[in-house]
């Protein structure tokens, strides 16, 4: 697959960034196991590995592939993007939360010389609560072995709640649109399409309107977690032109500031079920 | 028939729990349900719906879920909302007719950790 993949310049990643490994990949098994599973990768012609705990990523230097460092190692500061790239780091995925701090972006930029990559449709809160609890959730439910019997995902249930109640929550989440792309050409050429457990059409449908950096829709349509979200809300992407020039400069201190809110006001709708079944006939 | 009806009641069930409660209240789901102990029923899956109002408004609810109940030919033994042990959030609301065994078990107050009853299973 790696060999097909380098015939049409495609690089393969692939990812092991659970956030908790409950301490196995500190046992002679764990380690042997990964250290087998870092070589297998290497042998078929792996590119790159991304990976959340610092522990592999010292492993990795072992071997020729790229150490990607992930989004969930929550790299939101020079200090931080600057341990990781002592470590082994060749890229460092930052933290979604200072997608729209372009302060702490310019200062991580000059604090380290690794690439830089910016996930562009996440879609999470902002600064989410059930963010650590979640990752870990989904690091033990997806392992091999002893996975726990859960009654179901109480975070992701009251994540998607929470923006039926309040969808200003939606705008205020680091979402960058395609338009605003190049509005981060200082910091970085590198950009990430999330939610590969999507739809392959859905995915392609993402990467064209990303790389065409212009889109006239619902922006629901694009961003991965709230997804579920877009046949309950319509937020008209063109309306949220120019919100980028107040949010690149928004000191994030929302106490007695309503501009997501009048955002939310002016961008975004709640969906009828005349609208819904137009959209569905206009799509078959 | 049967897909009209179980169209409108998704849509009415949407928009009712909307009006009661002011908020956008999400229904992405609604299934008709045969279960192999022989319990049939019309359940929905909901985003945004809290368990206070579930409680405030418990009456037009279970009015409403009889009216989808019968819409559907089910008898409705039993309405319950379902949530998360612990937490106020409501992922669901159930209509069941229920197979004897589980009118057994599914009768009293708080037959499991995870449900609020709307309407009592009858007692016999």
């Amino acid at each position: 697959m790696a060999d097909l993949a380098h015939d049409y310049k495609i690089e393969i990643d692939v990812v092991i960034n659970p956030s908790c490994f409950g301490g196995t990949h500190l046992t002679p098994h764990g380690y042997m196991t990964i250290q087998w599973y870092l070589n297998q990768l290497n042998k078929i012609g792996v590119d790159s590995v991304t990976v959340a705990e610092p522990y592999i990523i010292e492993l990795l230097d072992d071997f020729p592939m790229k150490t990607v460092v992930s989004c969930i190692s929550m790299i939101d500061s020079p200090q931080r993007a600057k341990f990781f790239e002592d470590m082994g780091a060749d890229v460092i995925t930052l933290d979604p939360n200072i997608n729209r701090d372009f302060k702490m972006l310019k200062a991580i930029k000059k604090s380290v010389s690794c690439d830089l990559r910016l996930m562009v449709n996440e879609g999470c809160l902002y600064y989410c609560p059930f963010r650590y609890s979640h990752f870990n959730l989904f690091s033990h439910v997806t392992t091999a072995g002893m996975r726990p019997p859960i009654f179901g995902d109480y975070y992701f249930d009251k994540c998607i709640s929470i923006r039926v109640r309040d969808p200003e929550q939606i705008i205020k989440s680091p979402w960058i649109r395609p338009e605003d792309i190049k509005k981060y050409e200082d910091i970085t050429p590198f950009f990430k399409i999330t939610g590969r457990a999507n739809t392959v059409s859905w995915i392609i449908n993402c990467m064209n309107v990303y790389c065409s950096e212009d889109y006239d829709g619902n922006l629901l349509e694009l961003l991965d977690c709230p997804s579920e979200l877009r046949d309950l809300y319509f937020i008209d992407n063109k309306k949220l032109e120019g919100c980028i020039d107040f949010w690149k400069d928004c000191d994030k201190l929302c106490v007695g500031c309503n501009y997501c809110k009048m955002v939310t006001i002016d961008a975004l709708k709640v969906i009828d079920d005349e609208r819904r079944y137009n959209k569905c006939k206009e799509e078959s | 028939m049967m897909r009209e009806d179980i169209i409108s009641a998704r849509k009415n069930l949407e928009d009712t729990l909307r009006r009661l409660t002011g908020f956008s209240v999400f229904v992405p789901e609604a299934k008709l349900f045969s279960m192999v102990c022989g319990c049939v029923g019309f359940a929905s899956d909901l985003r945004g719906l809290l368990l206070a109002s579930v409680e405030v408004s418990n009456e037009n609810i279970k009015n409403l879920f009889e009216d989808i109940a019968k819409s559907l030919s089910i008898k409705p033994d039993i309405i319950y909302a379902r949530k998360l042990p612990g937490s106020e959030e409501i992922v669901g609301l159930t209509v069941r007719e229920l197979c004897p065994r589980c009118k057994k078990e599914f009768s009293g107050d708080e037959p499991r950790p995870d449900i609020f009853v709307v309407k009592k299973v009858e007692e016999r």
